[in-house]
């Protein structure tokens, strides 16, 4: 019997059991679905992730007074507090004056949370943060309307504002934004560009902010000091390489602050490379644990199927008589059960698989974007097919090894 | 591929030279060669026999009756010799081959391509129709799709079930019901067709025209053993063997 004749056979046997099939393989549906929307959050995650970093520039680095190491535990974090010191403008130009390797280096300070209004309407928490006009290349900044700043506004710390695209909807609803003045904390700035809309990720809006230039930050908000101190945002430059950029950097700084050899680092520099490492342990080890639940769905759905397996090769034992008295091989009997059970375990892992894709857009919509990679799609059929056929094993050996006559006499 | 039938015979009689010399002088050359076959079922404590030291050969070509009581071990014996069912004690040879040392993939390729079989209770798959009853043994012959459905509508035709094709066995009467047993045991053309009692739930007009059907396959060199009740039916046969209590009571050349 070839393998066409027994796949439908295999589905005509699941078909005339419409109900009993779907009720069998309502655990691997759930199982799969759960494991595969699980997956998608993690590869959503993870894409977004490297999509920021591109976003930054894979050559772009930042130099910090604390780095992620400083978070580890209190510990780390008290003794952070007490070696790293803030970074200052001296050192800002020092490194610019002297580093070889940096194409672009820019400070920035904030985040402030303040409220901010225009006439009547106020917007509460805005975040305010002030930058150097050179930041709008390093982060490769997309402007919907109007400009970035000059570097003679940030030099006479003029009273001009860069804004998200939320800023501008909520307090400009007739669309008219650029050269009005925003008003923070009883101060007017006058609008010179808005972002490009990002949206909400993971929750959290991405265009409810206020950039001013840097000296005008430090000039109304208390002075670029303790959580307004400055940190730098810098690109290596084309031909070299960042690490590279990055050793000079904190070369310099050491020198800078004359630190002695074999002592530690008294500032943090945080690279794309310490990101996406930082979050991917993270994610490998959520996600170890995380899917191990679903697994363990899809494990009982697997015994499930065992079970339906078993019993429709007892239900079906005069089938079986019959097919054997006309000259069915013991593998031909094997075949035909190990592919219904293949069969309706498939049926059962695409069926999760597009419950996660329907349930994996809705969440998507509404929070956390979600990826669920072709491979994986590919795999979860494989697998809930091979699931299959490993439960269907013992079914269809059982019904394989049935003696004909005996086979025949079943009612 | 499907066999054509002088590939079939071709086969079965090379088999008889090749297999069946290596195996000791005593292999009976003949078609079918039954040594004291006993059959016991174990019912409680108490055995029952149904075959008690049964002996017989049948040459090929044959066309043999198998008559006998109610409950005399006919259906048995017939299980027996289509290699469904295995005897207690003796030994049964077909082609020269002791079938108790065949494999299951050898006893599968004699059953689908040596044997039809018509069985008392019919044993149709009560989930198909009519002319997917008849399309299995070719299925299992590996037949492509459109040759097989192409004889399995002859087979039917042949036993008037032309306008039947698409009832299950469970929308037609059981006449026709015995017709398509019929049908599905003679669309692989066998060179050995067992019938129990394969005219049981028809007419004489129809029982007539099954007859016709089965003398047509023996007039072409095959081989037919059916079990009766009907006088007129066993007659027809060129030989007659009379079963009661499980035991050969007569064995009778009438032709
Ligand atoms: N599986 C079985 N277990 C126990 N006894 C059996 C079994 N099969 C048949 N028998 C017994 O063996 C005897 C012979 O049965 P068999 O079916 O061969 O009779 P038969 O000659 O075909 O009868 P009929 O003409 O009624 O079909 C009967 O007494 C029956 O009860
Ligand atoms: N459920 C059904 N669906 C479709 N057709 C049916 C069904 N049951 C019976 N038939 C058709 O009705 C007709 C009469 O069937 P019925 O069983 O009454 O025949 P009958 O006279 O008893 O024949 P027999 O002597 O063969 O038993 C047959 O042609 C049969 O194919
Ligand atoms: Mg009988
Ligand atoms: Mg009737």
């Amino acid at each position: 019997m070839d393998y066409t004749e027994t796949l439908r056979l295999a589905i005509s046997a699941i078909w005339a059991h419409k109900l009993r099939s779907f009720l069998t393989l309502l655990g691997m549906i759930i199982g799969m679905a759960a494991f595969m929307l699980v997956l998608s959050l993690l590869q959503g995650f993870k894409v977004y992730v490297d999509e920021k970093i591109a976003g930054i520039g894979s050559n772009s680095f930042s130099i910090q007074r604390f780095s992620f190491e400083d978070f580890k535990d209190t510990d780390s974090i008290n003794a952070a507090q007490r070696l790293k010191k803030e970074l200052t403008f001296d050192e800002l130009d020092y490194i610019r004056e002297h580093a070889k390797l940096i194409d672009k280096i820019g400070a920035k300070a904030g985040n402030t949370s303040r409220d901010v209004r225009v006439g009547s309407e106020t917007l509460k928490d805005v975040g305010i943060s002030g930058v150097e006009p050179v930041i709008g290349e390093i982060d490769n900044i997309d402007i919907d309307y109007g400009r970035y700043f000059t570097v003679t506004e940030n030099n006479n710390s003029m009273r001009v504002a860069f804004i998200g695209s939320d800023v501008a909807k909520n307090l400009f609803p007739n669309g008219d934004v650029l050269g009005n003045e925003i008003y923070i904390s009883g101060i007017p700035y006058r609008i010179i560009g808005v972002r490009v809309a990002k949206g909400t990720v993971f929750g959290q809006p991405q265009d409810n902010f206020v950039q001013l230039p840097i000296k005008t930050f430090g000039a109304n908000f208390g002075g670029l000091r303790f959580s307004r101190s400055p940190y730098f945002a810098a690109t290596s430059k084309k031909e070299v390489k960042m690490d590279d950029a990055v050793e000079e950097v904190r070369t310099l700084l050491r020198i800078k602050r004359k630190i002695p050899p074999g002592e530690k680092d008294t500032f943090g520099i945080v690279t794309p490379d310490a990101i996406s490492g930082l979050i991917g342990s993270f994610t490998n080890t959520f996600g170890t644990v995380i899917l191990f639940v679903p697994g363990i769905a899809l494990f009982v759905g697997a015994i499930v199927i065992m079970n339906i397996m078993l019993v429709a090769v007892t239900e079906r034992t005069k089938e079986i008589g019959i097919r054997k008295s006309l000259g069915a091989r013991q593998a031909d009997i094997l075949r035909q059960f190990l592919f219904e059970a293949a069969t309706l375990s498939a049926i059962g892992g695409a069926t999760g698989l597009l419950l996660a894709f329907l349930l994996g857009y809705i969440v998507s919509k509404i929070a956390i974007p979600t990826v669920i990679p072709w491979w994986a799609a590919v795999i979860s059929i494989s697998v809930s097919a091979g699931v299959g056929i490993l439960a269907g094993l013992f079914p269809a050996w059982k019904a394989a090894q049935l003696d004909p006559i005996e086979a025949l006499r079943a009612e | 591929m499907y066999d054509t039938k002088s590939d079939q015979m071709y086969r079965f009689m090379e088999n008889e030279e090749s297999e069946g010399q290596p195996r000791s002088n005593q292999a009976p050359r003949t078609l079918i060669s039954m040594e004291n076959i006993w059959k016991t079922y174990q019912m409680g404590v108490e055995q029952l026999h149904a075959l008690r030291d049964v002996s017989f050969q049948v040459e090929k070509g044959e066309y043999l009756a198998i008559i006998g009581p109610s409950g005399s071990g006919k259906s048995t014996l017939m299980n027996l010799i289509g290699c469904l069912d295995s005897p207690s004690k003796g030994n049964y040879w077909i082609n020269g081959n002791l079938v108790s040392d065949m494999t299951d993939d050898e006893l599968a390729r004699i059953r689908n391509k040596e044997i039809g079989f018509v069985f008392q209770t019919f044993n149709l798959l009560a989930r198909a129709t009519a002319l997917h009853n008849v399309e299995l043994p070719l299925i299992y012959a590996g037949m492509r799709a459109a040759e097989r459905h192409e004889k399995a509508m002859q087979a039917l035709e042949s036993v008037e079930l032309g306008d039947r094709v698409g009832h299950k066995p469970n929308e037609l009467s059981g006449g026709q019901r015995q017709r398509v047993a019929i049908a599905r045991a003679l669309v692989n053309h066998p060179s050995i067709l067992l019938a129990d009692e394969p005219t049981g739930a028809l007419d004489t007009k129809t029982s007539y025209e099954i007859m016709e059907l089965f003398e047509k396959l023996h007039q072409e060199g095959n081989t037919i053993i059916l079990v009766t009740h009907e006088h007129d039916i066993a007659e027809r046969a060129h030989r007659i063997i009379t079963i009661r209590d499980g035991k050969i009571e007569k064995d009778e050349k009438t032709k």
